[in-house]
């Protein structure tokens, strides 16, 4: 479903982002793991096509995103980290704004999207008034209202309380299952429970991909959280092109 | 509707949406629909909306709709520009833009989306101000209310602005160098430069042939027709003196019954969208490669942000400096804060400080005229620009809660920030201002008010509407008439520069200064009561 072929991405400073990382999957929940700067953001803005690898190719379903974007921007969901709302539209506006950015007409999906987001009964107030997490779900509910094939969502539970939590979560396990999520998190519980693969990045490398379980396994430790931490701290791992069905 | 009309149509309804919504829309709105009161003054008192040879004009419908037209070209072109000059700034900092990025949204579909938008969003504010201004008809008016009369004043003389403004804040938006605060400087003296000298082309007829197209203002056309229709050389306009023995003439309007009037204006309405085919191609499509949620003078990515980089010296001794300050004892809380924020002020941006450098050396160095007449005024402008954003810093940056989670900060916000502001203007105009009370002593008084004035309306315009763009606009506005008055209207000697400000115009000043940060005490307070 999703391939990428030693994608780098350097800035104007000389430095990398993203330094020939390749990797491909199929559908599920790919989750992304790695420290503050290790290039989940610039790996997610590359696949979401806002911004161009300068080096590389990325492929969904066989099309090169890289030459033609829009073949992937019509099946994408994606909520960027720390999203922001315009305050003085109402939760509805606001949604419905992003619905006919996306070419979604029906106001049915717009009302189905703030139910599934709980948001329902503050649909006419406006978003400026409402809690980080109730701004957080709004962001969810932009990125899926599209019915997107791959959905992309970065830090998407920051804000959220432990009930959102679980509540997005389910949410990202089910859509798994028919599509491909990638989802970046600083808390690796989050993904735990709902990844079929996690990558694990540091300083623009791959330097992991497998299954929860498989590395777990492997790092011999007694957790997800302490094979990543073992993970980041050794040399990088021989991963060129990890491949995960 | 097929999609990319759907797309356009959302983008313009979301942005007039938003700045409708804003409460500082509604403030400004009602502020300028007060103007037209004070404007068209009552006969009786000796002035008039439009004069010409000592003849005043009958309030009519066309009148007052010229005369309310005008006053509406000033604001759209001078305030409208920082009004709607954050419509893509809006969507880099809730990272909307990201969003936006990753459909097939086009970048021209989007930048066309933003100018409608700018333009629906005028067109609404100048329209919800025609109305209020009709009032005035029914007010002060010497003839019944004409409504297409009225509105056909508008209609010549404000597309052209409308449709400049709209698309000349997307094009500095979209520039790397331009987005910055330097761009909001450069703006007002592009308009300025443009309003006076295409006006003074057409009314002296030099290069007739093509200046009238770029009368973006349309004072060109209104002085060419008061020549020719009224054969005047003159004009004046908004509470004007005239000659009570003389007889009032009919005004009726501009007139329009001819394409020598007409194309001119459609043209000049015209033309200023070819400033969109730069604007998308300096659009970033909100690449985060090209484009940050972070000040662009903070960055390595435009030439301001280098050679600000390159002033880090100078930061560091800000900080140093302020470190010291803290550490004096004795020194009272707000004071040691005020010190402190005034150098973090500095050393956040530090081509400040190789600015009051730059002052600090012309000003010992130039003689006593060109003191006065240029290096007070230009100082004057330079501090401004680096007062503007002081008082308004910590909500634009999240931090207000922070900062009022501190000793006395909370409810002395408005003495802390006035504080530093003062300490920023002192550290700007003290040598300036210095040599020049050692060269005319009798102008210390107004030089020193002229200082503490302008400290109070940066911090209560940035207090207010929190947005620096509201001081630079107001302030900047209020310099250029000033420095073109040469001191001829003693009231507007605000800083003491010609010496012509009386004690009474200077305590005035003092006054103004007073009831400013009064306001600005009450709005926080208010504040405090409704949010904290």
């Amino acid at each position: 479903m999703l391939r990428i072929e030693s994608v780098s991405k350097r800035f104007r400073s000389g430095n990398f982002g993203v330094r020939d990382l390749s990797l491909s999957c199929g559908g599920g929940v790919l989750g992304l793991l790695g420290s503050n700067g290790a290039g989940k953001t610039t790996l997610m803005q590359m696949i979401a096509t806002v911004t161009r690898p300068t080096a590389g190719r990325i492929f969904f379903q066989d099309v090169d995103i890289t030459a033609n974007p829009d073949a992937l921007r019509r099946r994408l969901g994606y909520l960027p980290q720390d999203f922001g709302v315009y305050d003085n539209l109402t939760a509805y506006e606001f949604l419905s704004y992003f619905a006919a950015l996306k070419g979604v007409r029906s106001r049915a999906k717009i009302q189905q999207m703030l139910e599934m987001v709980n948001l329902h009964n503050s649909a006419g107030r406006a978003v400026g008034g409402f809690s980080g997490g109730m701004k957080q779900r709004l962001g969810i509910a932009q990125a899926l209202i599209y019915d997107p094939d791959l959905v992309i969502v970065d830090e998407p539970t920051a804000g959220l309380d432990p009930e959102e939590r679980v509540r997005f979560r389910n949410v990202l396990a089910e859509l798994g299952a028919a599509k491909l999520v990638i989802l970046s998190t600083h808390i690796v519980s989050d993904i735990e429970s709902i990844a079929t693969q996690i990558a694990i990045m540091r300083r623009g490398s791959l330097v992991a991909l497998d299954t929860p379980e498989a590395l777990i396994r492997d790092s011999g430790a007694a957790s997800l959280e302490a094979a990543f931490l073992h993970v980041i701290n050794q040399e990088p791992l021989p991963v060129a092109a990890g491949a995960v069905a | 509707m097929n999609d990319r009309l759907e797309r356009l149509a959302a983008v313009v309804r979301a942005d007039v949406l938003i700045r409708l919504r804003r409460p500082s829309t509604a403030v400004i709105f009602l502020l300028l629909s007060i103007v037209p009161y004070k404007w068209i003054p009552e006969v009786s008192t000796g002035r008039t909306l439009i004069e010409i040879g000592g003849h005043r004009a009958l309030y009519n419908s066309a009148a007052i709709g010229m005369g309310t037209a005008v006053l509406a070209t000033f604001f759209i072109g001078l305030a409208g520009f920082y009004v709607i000059s954050n419509a893509l700034r809006r969507d880099v900092l809730t990272r909307c833009g990201y969003v936006i990025a990753s459909t097939t949204m086009r970048g021209s579909e989007y930048i066309a989306g933003k100018f409608a938008g700018n333009v629906a969003f005028l067109t609404l504010f100048v329209s919800g101000y025609m109305a209020v201004a009709m009032i005035m008809v029914i007010v002060r008016g010497e003839a019944p209310l004409e409504p297409l009369v009225f509105a056909k004043q508008y209609l010549l003389l404000l597309p052209p602005p409308i449709v400049f403004v709209s698309a000349i804040a997307l094009l500095f938006e979209c520039t790397p160098l331009l987005r910055t605060k330097l761009g909001d400087v450069v703006y007002f003296f592009v308009w300025i430069g443009l309003m006076g000298s295409v006006t003074a082309m057409v009314d002296n007829g030099v290069a007739r042939s093509w200046t009238p197209y770029l009368d973006i203002s349309g004072l060109g056309f209104m002085l060419q027709q008061t020549k020719i229709f009224y054969h005047a050389k003159s004009l004046a306009i908004g509470a004007s003196r005239f000659d009570p023995a003389k007889p009032p003439f009919v005004f009726e309007g501009f007139r329009a019954d001819s394409l020598q009037w007409l194309v001119p204006r459609i043209v000049a309405t015209l033309w200023p969208m070819a400033l969109l085919l730069p604007a998308r191609l300096f659009f970033h499509r909100f690449d985060p490669a090209r484009v940050r949620a972070v000040p662009n003078e903070q960055t390595r990515r435009t030439w301001l942000g280098r050679f600000n980089l390159l002033a880090n010296p100078f930061a560091r001794l800000a900080g140093q400096l302020g470190r010291a300050a803290a550490a004096i004892p004795g020194l009272p809380h707000l004071l040691r804060a005020a010190i402190i924020d005034a150098l973090a002020s500095l050393s956040a941006f530090p081509l400040t400080m190789v600015a009051m450098l730059g002052i600090a050396i012309a000003a010992t160095t130039v003689p006593e005229q060109a003191l006065f007449a240029a290096v007070l005024p230009l100082a004057f402008a330079a501090c401004a620009l680096a007062l503007a954003d002081i008082a308004c810093r910590e909500k634009r940056a999240g931090t207000t809660a922070l900062v009022y989670a501190a000793p006395t900060l909370r409810t002395h916000f408005v003495g802390w920030k006035f504080a530093s502001t003062l300490l920023v203007a002192a550290a700007f105009l003290a040598i300036p201002v210095a040599k020049a009370i050692a060269l005319r002593p009798a102008s210390a008084a107004s030089l020193l008010i002229g200082v503490l004035f302008t400290a109070a309306a940066a911090t209560t315009l940035g207090i207010l509407s929190a947005n620096p763009k509201t001081f630079i606009v107001a302030f900047l506005t209020f310099w250029y008439i000033a420095l073109s008055d040469h001191g001829r209207t003693p009231s507007l000697d605000f800083g003491g520069w010609y010496a012509k400000a009386t004690p009474s115009i200077t305590l005035t000043y003092a006054a103004f200064a007073a009831g400013l940060l009064l306001l600005a005490q009450l709005f926080h307070t208010w504040e405090l009561r409704r949010s904290w």
